[in-house]
Order: C-alpha cells, then sequence, then structure tokens
C-alpha cells in the first residue's frame, strides 16, 4: 500500500478517505522497457496505468498523438469503452501504477466525479466537472467585508426637514437613503418611502420627516462579514441596514449591494453609455467593460455568459460612438456592423476591431472620412487595438455603398487572393449594430446565393481551415520539448478555436444559415442533420472549453502587458484535469477536421 | 563468485544445522520466478548491539511490484532505541513499542520470503542484522541469495570505467541516475519499494546492454570524489 501515491492528483482527488486507502490497498507497480507496447491497440486493457517515472507515448499507427508523463493516467477510454484507439508505448524506462479493472468500475459506480473522468464525451465531463474553480463564487462574496461592497455613502439631515427638503437632498447626493438625526437616536427614510407617505398616506411636502421616517434602525460594523449582513437582513426583515464604524454612521448597505458584489453591476453599465455626451465620458464605461469581465471570471461565471454581456455591452459603446462621430447623412444611410467574433458574439476581452459599414447611398466624401477616422480613432483611445487585416470603418473597403460593397464581395468569391477567404470569414459572421439592418441581410444574402452549393468556391473557403496543421492532438507532445524546443506551449486559438470556427462557418454558407453564433449554427446544423448529434455536442463542449482556457491566459496576457501570448496556453502551467479535458478537446478538433476535409474534398489539392 | 560460492556452501551446512525441519522450505531450490526487497529499520548501525524495529517485504514478480500483497511489521527491540537511530527514521520508541517481538515476527517474514532472492540496498547489512535472531532461533543465517541495487548500480555505471573515476553509489544518486521519485526515506516499506523499483529499471538496463553515463573526466560533482576505482 504505497502511501507515496499522490492522491490529490485528479480524477483521484474525487475519492474519499475510504476509497483512497481502498485504492491504495490494492495498488501494483509495474515495469515497462523502453519501446514496450503497455497497451496495443484495439486492446483491452486490465488495468488503470498512472505514471511514476518516465514516459509513454499514446500513438496512432506510427503517428505519435501525445507522450504521457509522471501523474498522467491512461487509458481510461479502453477500460471502460471497449479496445483501444491508440497504442501506448513506453517511451523510456517506465514506471506505472497499476490500479486493477475490477477496482475501478467499482468505485466509478460509486463515486460521480471520479466516474465523470472516464466519459468519453468531452461536454458530459465539462458539466460533470463544472467549472471547478476553488476561488471565486458566491461563497467568497459572502466572505467578504461590508467595506468591500460598494455601499452609499451615508447622508444626514436633521429630523426637521420637510420631505419636500429630504427630497432635494436625495437629488444632490444621488443617493436614495438618508439617515436622520433626531436626539440621540437615528432614522432612515428612503425616497420610495417619501413617495409612499404622500400617495398612500396623504402627507403633505411639509410634513417633517422626523413624522414619517423609521427609527428601528439595524446597524452592522463595517469590518462584519457580508453573510453577518444577510443575516441581519433576513433575520430583521430589513433591506437596508446602517453602516457603523469607530461609533460613527459611515454608510447605508442596501440588498441590491450585495448582489452587486457577486455579480458586479453590468445592469449598471448601459445608463453610463447611455449618458455619455462625449467620447471622453465613454472612457470610463470601457474599462468598466473590462473590470466586469474580470470579475465575472473570477466570481465563476460561465465564459458563454461572460461573452453574451460583453458583446451586448459592447455593441451598445459602438452604436455610441457611432451617433458621436457620424454625420446626419451618414447616420440615416449607414448600417455599423461588427464582425468577426465580435460579431459571432465570442469575444470576452477586447481585441482587434472588425467592424465596417454599408451605406444604402452615397455620402459626401469629406463627411464619409471625417467618420472614418473618428471612428476608429476613438476605438483605438479606448483600447481596440486596430484590426492587423485592416477590417475596420477606416478602411474605404470597409465603408462603402452597399452597391459597390456587393460588387467586392463577388470578386472575393470569383476571382480570390490569398485574403479573400478571411475577408469572406469575417464578413459572414457580422451583425448590424445599428441603422438599416437590411442592407446587411441583403449583402449576406447575395454572399450566400454565390456560395452555397458551390463545391469549389466551398473547398477553396474551407482550406483554411488547414492554415495551422500539424497542430493536432500531438502539439501536447514534449518531444520538441525533449529537443529543447519550447512546444509545451499551444495556441489555443489556432489550433483549437479556429478550426471549428471556420469549419463551423463553411457549413454554414453551404447550407445558408442565418445563425452568426458558432454554436447556434453547430445546433441548427445537427437539427437539420448536417451534423451528427453527437459531433455537435462534442464540438460545443470543446468549443466552450478552448474559450475558457484562453479568457484565462488573455485576463493573464492583459495583467503582464503581453498581449502576443493572449492565446498561448502553457502545459505544464495546466492542472491533469484541464490536460486531460484539453487533449479530449483537441481530438475533437481532429476529428471535425477530417469530417470538413472529406466534405470539400480538401485532401485533392 | 567467491561470495557465491561462501553463500552456497554455508547454506548446506546450514541446512544439516538447522534446528527445526518445519523451516526446510528455506533452502528448498526457488522455482517461484519471484524476488523478494527487504529492508529493516534499525535502532542503529551496530549489528551486534542494535536491534530491528520495522521490516517491510514486497514481491517482486516478473516486471510488476505486488505492493498489493506486501509484508510490513513492527518490532519491539529487547534492547533500549539508540537515540541517534530515532533521528534517522524517526520511529521513537513509543511507535515500537507497539510492534510484536522479533521471534513472532521472524517466522511470519520467513514464511513470506520462502528461498526466493532478496533485493536491497546494502542488502547485507540487513540480512547480517536479521541473522543476529535467526541463527539463535533457527541455528542457521539466511541462506537467500542477496541482489545489491548499488552493485547493479556500479555494475552498469563504473564496470568499464577507467581507473581513477569518482564512485557515488549514495542511495541520492541512484535515484537520480534513474530518474525515480525521492520517496520520504527512512521507513522500511519506502526503502524497499525504491530498492525494488531501482531492481527493476537495472536489471532492464542490464538486459538490453543499456548503461548509465558518467559525467566526463574531472566534471563530476566534487561530493563525488570520495571514492575512486582502483
Amino acid at each position: 500500500m504505497p502511501q507515496a501515491f499522490d492522491a490529490q492528483n485528479p480524477p483521484f482527488d474525487r475519492l474519499s478517505h475510504d476509497q483512497i486507502s481502498q485504492l491504495r490497498a490494492a495498488l501494483d507497480i509495474g515495469y515497462f522497457r523502453p519501446g514496450e507496447a503497455i497497451i496495443e491497440q484495439g486492446q483491452r486493457s486490465e488495468n488503470l496505468h498512472i505514471v511514476i517515472k518516465g514516459s509513454v507515448e499514446e500513438r496512432d499507427g506510427e503517428k505519435i498523438e501525445a507522450v504521457l508523463g509522471p501523474k498522467d493516467t491512461f487509458d481510461s477510454r479502453s477500460l471502460v469503452h471497449g479496445p483501444a484507439g491508440t497504442s501506448f508505448v513506453a517511451a523510456d524506462e517506465t514506471l506505472c501504477y497499476l490500479v486493477p479493472k475490477a477496482l475501478v468500475l467499482e468505485l466509478i459506480a460509486k463515486n460521480t466525479g471520479f466516474a465523470a473522468f472516464f466519459y468519453s464525451e468531452i461536454s458530459r465531463k465539462l458539466r460533470s466537472y463544472g467549472t471547478g474553480r476553488e476561488d471565486g463564487g458566491v461563497d467568497t462574496t459572502l466572505r467578504a467585508r461590508v467595506r468591500d461592497a460598494r455601499y452609499h455613502p451615508a447622508v444626514f439631515v436633521d429630523g426637521a426637514t420637510t420631505i419636500k427638503q429630504a427630497g432635494r437632498v436625495m437629488r444632490e447626493h444621488n443617493n436614495n437613503t438618508l439617515l436622520i438625526r433626531e436626539g440621540n437616536g437615528i432614522g432612515i427614510i428612503t425616497g420610495t418611502d417619501l413617495a409612499k407617505r404622500i400617495v398612500l398616506e396623504g402627507h403633505t411636502l411639509s410634513t417633517k420627516i422626523r413624522d414619517v421616517c423609521h427609527f428601528d434602525v439595524v446597524s452592522i460594523n463595517i469590518d462584519d462579514f457580508i453573510f453577518d449582513a444577510v443575516i441581519a437582513m433576513t433575520h430583521n426583515n430589513k433591506r437596508r441596514l446602517a453602516i457603523e464604524s469607530n461609533g460613527q454612521y459611515v454608510g447605508v448597505l442596501e440588498d441590491i449591494d450585495i448582489l452587486g458584489l457577486v455579480a458586479g453591476n453590468p445592469q449598471l453599465i448601459p445608463g453610463q453609455i447611455e449618458r455619455a455626451h462625449s467620447i471622453d465620458d465613454l472612457i470610463l464605461s470601457t474599462s468598466d467593460i473590462q473590470s466586469q469581465v474580470e470579475r465575472l471570471h473570477r466570481q465563476g461565471a460561465r465564459v458563454e455568459v461572460i461573452a453574451e454581456i460583453t458583446s451586448d455591452l459592447n455593441r451598445r459603446l459602438f452604436a455610441k460612438v457611432f451617433n458621436l462621430t457620424a454625420s446626419p447623412a451618414i447616420r440615416e444611410a449607414g448600417c455599423l456592423m461588427v464582425m468577426g467574433s465580435e460579431g459571432r458574439g465570442e469575444q470576452t476581452v477586447r481585441t482587434d476591431q472588425d467592424n465596417g459599414i454599408l451605406l444604402s447611398r452615397p455620402v459626401p466624401e469629406e463627411e464619409l472620412q471625417a467618420f472614418r477616422d473618428g471612428f476608429t480613432h476613438a476605438l483605438e483611445t479606448f483600447g481596440f487595438p486596430p484590426c492587423p487585416g485592416n477590417v475596420m470603418v477606416r478602411n474605404p473597403q470597409w465603408s462603402q455603398p452597399i452597391d459597390n460593397f456587393l460588387r467586392q464581395l463577388k470578386s472575393w468569391i470569383i476571382t480570390p487572393t490569398d485574403d479573400s477567404p478571411m475577408y469572406l470569414g469575417i464578413f459572414f459572421d457580422a451583425v448590424s449594430v445599428t441603422g438599416p439592418s437590411e442592407l446587411l441581410d441583403r449583402a449576406k444574402s447575395a454572399m450566400i446565393e454565390l456560395m452555397h452549393g458551390e463545391g469549389a468556391y466551398l473547398s477553396r473557403f474551407a482550406r483554411a481551415i488547414d492554415q495551422f496543421e500539424g497542430a493536432s492532438a500531438g502539439v501536447f507532445t514534449s518531444i520538441m520539448a525533449s529537443v529543447g524546443v519550447g512546444s509545451d506551449e499551444i495556441d489555443v486559438k489556432k489550433t483549437g478555436t479556429f478550426p471549428i470556427v471556420h469549419g463551423i462557418r463553411t457549413f454554414a454558407i453551404d447550407v445558408g444559415l442565418k445563425e452568426v453564433s458558432t454554436v447556434k449554427r453547430i445546433e441548427a446544423l445537427a437539427a437539420n442533420g448536417n451534423l451528427g448529434a453527437e459531433m455537435a455536442r462534442d464540438l460545443v463542449g470543446a468549443l466552450s472549453y478552448f474559450m475558457e482556457i484562453r479568457l484565462g491566459s488573455q485576463l493573464r496576457a492583459m495583467k503582464t502587458g503581453k498581449r502576443e501570448l493572449e492565446a498561448i496556453v502553457r502545459l505544464n502551467e495546466l492542472s491533469t484535469r484541464d490536460r486531460d479535458l484539453l487533449r479530449d478537446a483537441l481530438r475533437v478538433v481532429k476529428r471535425f477536421r477530417e469530417v470538413v476535409r472529406s466534405r470539400y474534398h480538401l485532401t485533392v489539392f | 563468485m567467491r561470495k557465491e560460492l561462501f553463500r552456497r556452501l554455508r547454506a548446506a551446512f546450514d541446512r544439516l544445522l538447522l534446528a527445526d525441519n518445519a523451516y526446510a522450505f528455506l533452502f528448498k531450490p526457488d522455482d517461484s520466478g519471484e524476488v523478494v526487497s527487504l529492508d529493516c529499520e534499525t535502532s542503529g548501525f551496530n549489528i551486534l548491539a542494535d536491534d530491528v524495529v520495522s521490516i517491510a517485504a514486497i514481491k517482486i514478480r516478473g516486471k510488476r511490484i505486488l505492493t498489493s500483497e506486501c509484508y510490513r511489521a513492527l518490532v519491539r527491540p529487547g534492547a533500549a532505541m539508540d537515540v541517534s537511530a530515532i533521528k534517522v527514521h524517526q520511529l521513537r520508541e513509543k511507535d515500537v513499542a507497539q510492534g510484536r517481538t522479533i521471534s513472532e515476527v521472524l517466522p511470519e517474514l520467513l514464511h513470506f520470503i520462502g528461498s526466493r532472492p532478496l533485493v536491497g540496498y546494502w542488502i547485507s547489512f540487513d540480512v547480517r542484522m536479521l541473522n543476529k535472531y535467526l541463527y539463535s532461533l533457527l541455528n542457521i543465517h539466511l541462506p537467500n541469495r542477496q541482489i545489491d541495487v548499488s552493485e547493479l548500480y556500479y555494475e552498469r555505471k563504473y564496470g568499464n570505467a577507467p581507473p581513477g573515476t569518482a564512485i557515488n553509489l549514495s542511495y541520492a544518486a541512484i535515484l537520480a541516475d534513474l530518474k525515480l521519485p525521492l520517496l520520504p526515506q527512512h521507513d522500511a516499506f519506502n526503502d524497499a519499494l525504491s530498492a525494488a523499483q531501482m531492481y527493476l529499471v537495472l536489471q532492464d538496463m542490464q538486459q538490453r546492454g543499456a548503461r548509465i553515463p558518467r559525467p566526463p573526466r574531472g566534471e563530476e560533482p566534487a561530493s563525488e570524489r570520495f571514492m575512486t576505482t582502483g
């Protein structure tokens, strides 16, 4: 019973104390010489292997799919789901713990968290693991202190103040709650209370506030925990607490402030954007959107939710910038669109601008030029870097009357240059932000009409999927690392997200889908029978995982100021669980690539 | 070679002198195909004066370490424990007091190991320690063949070394060269397990003719120059 066996290592961290003892008692250790097949392709394994030392190559025929090292576990699939699809070969002198199959099956039956590791579908695995971040979430919020909440500072009035004066004070201080000094006690009143007194109880504007306020004020110390505040509120049936510090009342904590601590305050940003009168006013909002992302991520919100909130806020921001920078003629004729990932709503942190405008009729050239510069410059000020492919309003190609744009579109399809597939792809993901959206519909319909069912155009378009090839699950490998190349880094955008997004985009054009987000497209394709249900589920799961893991490295990249590393994930910084999921997700990409290749005959090229 | 001859000769004598015929199995030729990795923690390093305080033995069948069927025992020593040894393996007298006497433990251990070859790091020390009791119990010495992993290591690393090469046969050096994990040491089970792992790797290297690379002359860490080949 090797005590040295590390039970903290996933999936074993999910086992109960007794189950770990049971596991330890049953362990043996096996030695495998270099080149020895530990599990042959097509065989079933009698043991689950956990590498102690050495390395093990996972091979598909001659091709090396992955290299496993200490603490990695294999082959969960063949243990549960039948013969191994790949073979496992010792790369050097290798020692593995051997867990008997019967015990693994018994533990799977007893412990669902442990069982999740053996699910073959990545989507099921992800669900069962949950977001699994230890820090963040409601728990830590409740353990925050009252001083951490965005509470309202205390505003005091005298008991002799009239209702009318109190209303004024509330407006001046932009504060809905007042504290009332009366003798040695304090009272509290809110804007709603004032209104109720007058409308429902027949008081007049000159009624003294001491006659209508509540004197049963419940207070809490500024250093108390938020959960104390929650208990005090529930216990006393109050929605507001007076905050006390060193014998002074310093503020008022509302129940809504606690909500803000959990979820941030995304609901406040649209109002800010709405009220802005100049580009400068908007700068604060853009940084708020950004900190929103961080907060939501820290608190364990699912990445899809973060992306949805962010893209909604960004679109409001773009619309406002458009209204501030465009002349009346442009505002009337122009349909502002965002494209690429911004259009698909898969954006979480600010990345390159991908935007354009379609005009229903020509507008004066000086006005258009002023708008092009003004709009693009404003977004740059906010920290949206310019698009390297120059897909933005500033570029006349992306800000022209619709008829010219349609000709442009046609030439990209029929006489493509190297960049054409990229332009088409970005445009196909466009959504209209403001202005006459039928312009965008017309352009998209024209594009679909030209391309859908056209094998030659489609396969030229689909070919971009191989752009970053070689990035199969093999990138995982430390093979390169062993010869000194740092391939323990993996670009999830290129090797994970892009092939899925682009492959799905190709299908969407092929069958003429109007949906824009990749997940919606996948669902529509599955519903129409263009894509197998299992493949669809796996793709959604994999995509979500890539976004999740990428958001983490994006936030890190922003902190360190190294934007170029934003899509890079370092394998040695991942937990075993994350590596396992990443490997599964990359396998899904590989399978999908094959589907796209054979559908569009890419192997012929 | 001379050592092996001596062992066989002594085993032949011991067979005749064996006090209790129930233990004749110790002298039967071994046909199990297994070896046993053995480690004793002792109360000190003086074989005559000190006592065994814990024993662990793990069978190795083919290329598999059968940790799931190992033997472990704590032994209550006759003599008081040497304080310096407590510092080494942190078994306090209190812990050991829960153990049984060596005369209870030894028969179990003998049945567990049978006539299988014994594997260990400096295994001769452990065997001599056990022989002290065995001699008074059954009038014999352990007849089992002994495989010392430090000798296997020496042969793989320094077997072809030119004279004057610095030699380091320390436990840590073996673990490092074989890239084995360092387990919490001075626990009989962990030490037996490490020795078993060393044995499997070294034995396989021997079969494949693979050698452990030596640093070029003069570049050895200074600490490794304390011994040299003659």
